[in-house]
């Protein structure tokens, strides 16, 4: 399944499966390569890694690779507030991305159970009222950014 | 020479990341809110620890997390058994946590607001080593802790209805500066029961994401050398991995 990631068309499949799918985005199989690595405490792998640090350096630039290390750090950081806190998808955010969590198998994770699943209404109105939502979010959130 | 100088570094690392960096490194040698500065470098370093830990190794192989399995945890802190349990936990494992066992935790050395500051520690320390791993640098050399006493500052304006612990619904006269009201994404709201969680939250997430007016643009990349397509792809791949629904 592919979907709009950032204005760009991504394989979904890819974020799930990881760098042995192609993503749609732009060096996305060295970016996730970078992500498993890095995330992988079970193995000596420095030497691995420093080749895809390599590659990334010759496909994009040196900045890039810091920039993308930057996000794997940030994001490392993310995923354990939401997960030790135990807090739910947003009430906007879950209704319009019921569809893609679905795809992604999300539901999976043991912390799926903390987000009320859509019924039939919510996912329709989710569905339907995607571009207004999302939009609502960015206002909202613009605004935030503005009065910060 | 001052911490995260990357004076030798292959790559240009930009002048924000090390301040950032330098900033959290500062804020974790101090007195917390509910810890010591010196309880605050312990956890650091128990983060550290917890990588290279084989019960935490056989835990997460195993089909539940709360499996009896035998062993101890690799610590080198005087840390009590569980809080070191908890800082492992949350580092190896976090996507298998429940409310039940969180609840089990709290109790004479661990109430609520030491939880919420423990995973502030945990997360601080782990995005920045993660920065140095995937850059192949070695981690920075964790703070000489400073004296003093925990605030022991509690907000006002929680709610108990959303989360596992505490968040703030409404800003009070001291926390005006978390977020513009009246409302902010749980995730940011998650640590407030630990304001300055959620200010040391705000400065590394704007170096190592994208300033706080670019979050909501899709189209806005902060000015990173990556687009925004590039880091949103990171970010799901990070969470793919780490079994994170939210």
């Amino acid at each position: 399944m592919n979907s709009q990631l950032a204005g760009e068309t991504t394989n979904l499949d890819a974020i799930r499966e990881g760098s042995g799918v192609t993503s749609g985005v732009p060096d996305g199989e060295l970016l996730s390569r970078l992500v498993e690595l890095t995330l992988d405490d079970s193995a000596d792998n420095a030497d691995e890694l420093a080749g895809v640090r390599d590659a990334i350096v010759a496909a994009m630039d040196a900045p890039a690779l810091v920039d993308a290390a930057a996000v794997i750090g940030n994001f490392q950081r993310m995923v354990r507030i939401a997960d030790g806190t135990g807090i739910p998808l947003d009430k906007q955010v879950a209704m319009i991305s019921a569809d893609v969590r679905d795809e992604l198998r999300l539901n999976e994770f043991g912390s799926a159970n903390l987000t009320p699943a859509p019924g039939p209404i919510g996912r329709f109105l989710g569905r339907h009222l995607r571009p207004l939502l999302i939009k609502g979010i960015q206002m909202g959130r613009t605004q935030a950014a503005a009065d910060d | 020479m001052q911490p995260f100088a990357y004076s030798n570094s292959p790559y240009p690392i930009r002048s924000d990341l090390s301040e950032a960096y330098r900033h959290a490194w500062t804020k974790l040698a101090a007195p917390g809110t509910w810890w010591s500065g010196g309880a605050r470098v312990a956890i650091a370093q128990e983060v550290r620890n917890a990588r290279d830990c084989e019960l935490c190794r056989a835990r997460k192989a195993a089909l539940s997390p709360f499996a009896p399995i035998e062993g101890a945890h690799n610590s080198t802190t005087g840390l009590a058994p569980e809080v070191i349990d908890v800082v492992h936990r949350l580092t190896t494992d976090p996507s298998r946590l429940t409310e039940p066992w969180l609840q089990e935790q709290l109790g004479s050395e661990l109430s609520v607001g030491r939880y919420v500051e423990i995973i502030s520690v945990v997360v601080t320390t782990l995005c920045i080593d993660s920065f140095h791993r995937a850059l192949g640098f070695e981690l920075e050399p964790l703070p000489e802790a400073l004296p003093g006493e925990p605030s022991r500052h509690t907000p006002t304006g929680l709610e108990e209805k959303t989360a596992w612990v505490p968040m703030i619904e409404t800003l009070g006269e001291t926390e005006q500066d978390l977020w513009p009201q009246p409302r902010m994404a749980n995730v940011i709201r998650a640590m407030s029961l630990v304001p300055d969680a959620v200010r040391l939250l705000k400065v590394l997430s704007a170096a190592q994401y994208v300033p706080m007016q670019d979050v909501p643009n899709a189209a806005a990349d902060g000015g990173r050398a990556i687009s925004r397509a590039q880091i949103e792809f990171i970010a799901a791949r990070v969470s793919a991995i780490n079994d994170c629904f939210y």
